[in-house]
């Protein structure tokens, strides 16, 4: 039986700040984990802090490793896995929470510690937004503020909790430029080590590989940013800015899908282009998928995992799970002009046999009374316009045969449903089509100069290929509600609620600071958290450095760092310095000096003097005028003679 | 003389390795370093720092937020990596100035008995005009207490180094040290200042009553009696106990005078080396110890008389050291040479 002795309350000064840093660094897991999780460690923290007030012992070995052994499954249980960020920071927690209770010397909390720094990294690489830089910096200071409190004097000494706090941001306030430095010039790496585990609890937003009407709907509504544009030169208009997707064919009567991620190496070549290139960069947020949008059409891309897919639509080879960033040249003059072989031809005009009948045969009539395949369309486009249609982003629910019942019953409904229908009757004639997903539109932001794509700027279109202009784009949305087009969903319905409320003015002006937060972010994605090779490449270079490569850049630094690290050594140098040697001091030394006679510790002026006497009547006299005068300039009432009085008795005193 | 071990602080290795390198370092820092005075100024030469194994398991955290930032290449976790590794390197500098520019001073060491613990005083000022935290002196494996000084603070450290045998107890060196700020560095300075302490004889547990002397006045020695009772006042002598100053009869005439006991026999005892009972000189030397202590305690006058030297009877506390002082430092009785 192991002897239970309680704790002796030798941790009462430093557990409070050891507690808040711990609960500090987990409180922005908190809505990731679960809740079990979270009232584990509130349970433990309380319990060890009512353990240590009350002097009680400690809970028993056995205890802590059932505890144990329970949360380990509970978080197995919970996750299924103990790798990646969420089994990790739960694991974390855990630990903490369990460590806490076998926490009796001041020196064991150093584990707490160094899991609250853990917990605050694993917390960076969930989520970094621009208030994740002042919280690393708090949590930091916090832990370190509870890091000194561990170490105290044995008395408690002269530290109070003010002058730790101060002591740790002092500290953290010399590492800042070391910190700069590192960060600055460290030099990144384009391929991480080892595959990042992905963390799929998270929901991904966005579009989807496949379209049935309906899917859209709730995009049309999220405020998400989709991806940010940074244009070289002017934007393109409003009704260009088409953000090619993905591009779906196959069609199953309800659903088109058919997205593939596949290279095609021709691709690029079938493109004519005319008129002005518009250059750019995209930021893109993480989709998880592998699609890359770019504006119609992309001629020329940056990233070498970047290619282009058999519609000529851009791929990555990988997921997006991080911001990407890639420049690109487009095209808005464009033709699109592959050879249309009987195998493509079929592959782009198949419709399933006997489903929506009423399309196909409206579709039949109707190229039976226009003279080519530009003017079917063109009528078909008529329809849209001329007949009730309406655009609605609520549309009615369809049964079976979805497009006879749009086109006939329901007449409503948003780009998923103008366009499948689109391409359904082209295809029922015989005429090439497939369907667009991406984006069109996006808000300028007046505030950073570049364009913000949200959400609810996903669009769906056609491209109809004729024979004498190749793959053609038709936006049959378009016709049904024109200023849709004009001005992306977003100013639309803002203008509209606005105008109806009699709002106006306060919404554009909350309008304006969400565009101003838009564009503080938008800065910090690019810079600080897109600081990769490239943008370390460039910063460098426009730095001065010539061709920086990551010898320099090592050489570079630790010259700095040595630099640095001599600078905050100066400081602490003067930080500690002796105060200044009075002046009447020094010139008491120098007379000591010259009688060649060392004072004793704690001998005064005058014992001094009447030792140095006993050598000789002349050497008594010369002490005692320099005695008199030391004493009277060193602690006399102030006198400006009385230095010059005690420098010429001590040029005048001689051995 | 007695020595105390010694271990090289925080050395990782083999212990007789590790034994073999510590003696060499200190041999080492010895010569670098010279004798040192008793009032000593620590110049930043003579510090030296190692990181713990705190600091060590920092590091180790610090590389793996390394390798983890550069594999997410993640930004803000380069940040937070950076600034830690930036705190381990000013807190390595900041652990360094934490000693620089104290002043050590030998605040002497009292007396003791053999088996007691010879509490060597060392004061340390602090002139800057910040605080230094987190001080300690150790010697060996003895360790004062952990003090912060403020700005132009002076306090006094113990070290309480145990004794076995009587004579001279030399503190060969000591070191000061400080884990401050994060103890991830130990920054330490030997000092080599050679103080000398004495250690009296361990005095006797039980010890027969003296043999009876002749006193001065030729009639044997009286029973002691307590100190309760009060005869009078006479005026201060040097050697009277201050515990029997009359501090009221201070403050009244502002003269000092010593209380007198009826049972402080005014009459002399002799304690004689050679008329102890017993024929090993330690045990000798301890019962005589005894005498003294017991006779020190009385009031009595009392004389030591051991080959060599002789100390006529008299009392109080420079008697008594004196007498003790003798006995600690007795060879046994061989003529030097």
């Amino acid at each position: 039986m192991v002897k239970r002795t309680g704790t002796d309350g030798s941790l009462l000064a430093s557990l409070p700040w050891t507690l808040a840093a711990l609960a500090f660094s987990l409180a922005p897991h908190v809505q990731f984990l679960p809740v079990w999780i979270t009232v584990a460690f509130l349970a433990c923290a309380g319990w060890r802090w009512d353990i240590e007030r009350h002097r009680r012992a400690l809970p028993r070995p056995w205890l802590r490793v059932v505890l144990a052994l329970v949360c380990f499954l509970g978080v197995l249980a919970s996750y299924e896995s103990v790798s990646g960020v969420g089994p990790g920071s739960a694991l974390l927690a855990i630990m903490a929470a369990l460590k806490l209770l076998e926490t009796r010397k001041r020196r064991d909390q150093f584990v707490l510690l160094f899991i609250s720094i853990f917990l605050v990294m694993a917390s960076l690489l969930r989520e970094q937004y621009l208030w994740s830089l002042p919280y690393l910096i708090l949590a930091v200071v916090l832990t370190m503020t509870a890091w000194l409190r561990m170490s105290l004097a044995d008395d408690g000494g002269e530290t109070s909790v003010k002058q730790s706090f101060k002591t740790a941001g002092r500290l953290m306030l010399y590492a800042t430029p070391l910190m700069l430095a590192m960060w600055i010039l460290f030099p990144r790496i384009a391929t991480p080590f080892w595959a990042i585990p992905v963390d799929t609890s998270s929901a991904t937003s966005g579009l989807s590989d496949r379209m049935s009407p309906g899917d859209i709907s709730s995009l049309s509504l999220s405020d998400a940013v989709a991806f940010r544009v940074k244009f070289d030169g002017d934007a393109p208009d409003p009704i260009d800015r088409y953000w090619r997707g993905l591009v779906l064919y196959r069609f199953n009567g309800r659903t088109w899908s058919g997205w593939e991620p596949i290279m095609a190496r021709s691709a690029r070549e079938e493109l004519l282009v005319a008129g002005e290139p518009v250059r750019y960069q995209v930021t893109m947020e993480p989709t998880r998928q592998q699609w890359v949008f770019a504006l119609d059409i992309p001629f020329e891309w940056s990233r070498s995992e970047i290619f282009m897919g058999p519609q000529h639509q851009l791929a990555k080879e990988q997921p997006i799970d991080q911001r990407m960033a890639y420049q690109a040249t487009s095209y808005t003059r464009y033709q699109i002009t592959p050879k249309m072989t009987s195998y493509s031809r079929t592959r782009y005009t198949r419709l399933p046999a006997k489903s929506n009948p009423r399309t196909v045969e409206l579709a039949q009539s109707m190229r039976r009374a226009s003279e080519d395949d530009e003017s079917f369309a063109k009528a078909v486009l008529q329809r849209f316009h001329e007949e009730e249609y309406f655009y609605t982003l609520r549309p009615p629910a369809l049964g079976s045969n979805p497009v006879d019942r749009f086109m006939f019953d329901t007449r409503r409904g948003f780009c998923e449903h103008y366009a499948s229908a689109f391409a359904v009757m082209m295809r029922a004639v015989g005429i090439p089509s497939r369907i667009v997903l991406g984006y069109q539109g996006g808000e300028m932001n007046p505030m950073g100069r570049y364009l913000i794509v949200r959400q609810a700027d996903a669009h769906a279109w056609t491209e109809i290929w004729l024979p004498n202009r190749g793959w053609h784009r038709v936006d049959p949305t378009a016709a049904v509600a024109p200023e849709r087009i004009e001005f992306g969903i977003t100013g639309a319905m803002l203008s509209g609620i606005a105008a109806s409320w009699g709002l106006a003015a306060p919404i554009a002006f909350v309008h304006r600071m969400g565009l101003t937060w838009d564009a503080l972010n938008a800065k910090w994605n690019d810079w600080i958290l897109g600081y990769g090779p490239d943008k370390q490449d460039s910063f460098l270079e426009w730095l001065g450095m010539d061709e920086p490569d990551w010898r320099k850049m090592m050489l570079t630094l630790t010259f700095l760092i040595a630099a640095l690290v001599g600078l905050i050594s100066l400081v602490l140098m003067m930080r500690y310095r002796p105060p200044p040697k009075d002046h009447a001091a020094l010139l008491y030394k120098k007379f000591t000096r010259k009688a060649g006679l060392v004072p004793n510790c704690g001998e005064t002026p005058q014992d001094y003097a009447s030792r140095l006497g006993q050598d000789g009547e002349e050497l008594a006299a010369g002490a005692d005028r320099v005695t008199a005068q030391y004493l009277s300039a060193r602690y006399g009432p102030p006198n400006p003679a009385a230095m010059d009085l005690l420098r010429a008795a001590v040029a005048g005193f001689k051995n | 003389m007695s020595s105390i071990p010694w271990q090289f602080p925080s050395f990782p290795g083999l212990p007789s390795l590790r034994r073999a390198v510590g003696e060499r370092v200190l041999r080492w820092a010895r010569k670098r370093q010279g004798t040192d005075r008793h009032q000593t100024r620590l110049h930043s030469k003579r510090i030296y720092i190692l990181p713990t194994g705190v600091g060590l398991v920092f590091a180790l955290m610090s590389f793996a937020m390394l390798l983890g930032s550069m594999n997410y290449n993640n930004n803000l976790s380069f940040v937070l990596t950076f600034l830690l590794a930036g705190l381990g390197l000013v807190s390595m500098h900041q652990c360094q100035r934490n000693l620089v520019g104290l002043e050590l001073r030998f605040a002497g060491v009292d007396p003791v008995f053999a088996g007691q613990s010879a509490k060597f005083r060392i004061a340390i000022t602090n002139r800057s005009k910040n605080s230094r935290y987190h001080i300690q002196l150790y010697a060996g494996t003895v360790l004062s207490e952990v003090q912060d000084l403020g700005p132009g603070d002076s306090r006094v450290f113990q070290l309480p180094l145990p004794t076995e045998k009587r004579g001279h107890i030399t503190l060969e060196r000591f070191g000061i040290r400080t884990l401050f700020p994060f103890e991830l560095f130990r920054s330490w300075a030997w000092l080599h200042m050679d103080l000398q302490g004495l250690v009296y004889p361990r005095p006797a547990a039980e010890a027969p009553e003296p043999p009876p002397t002749q006193s001065a006045h030729g009639h044997r020695q009286h029973d002691a009696r307590g100190e309760e009772d009060f005869a009078g006042l006479r005026r201060f002598q040097d050697g009277d106990s201050p515990r029997h100053v009359a501090w009221k009869a201070y403050a009244r005439s502002g003269e000092l005078f010593s209380k007198q006991f009826a049972g402080a026999d005014t009459s002399s005892q002799w304690f004689d080396f050679d008329h102890v009972d017993t024929e090993d000189l330690e045990q000798r030397l301890s019962v005589m110890t005894r005498w003294i202590i017991n006779a020190d305690r009385t009031h009595r006058d009392y004389g030591v008389r051991i080959p060599g030297s002789e100390f006529p009877p008299a009392h109080g506390e420079s008697h008594r050291h004196a007498c003790l002082e003798a006995l600690a430092v007795f060879n046994g009785g061989h003529v030097n040479g």
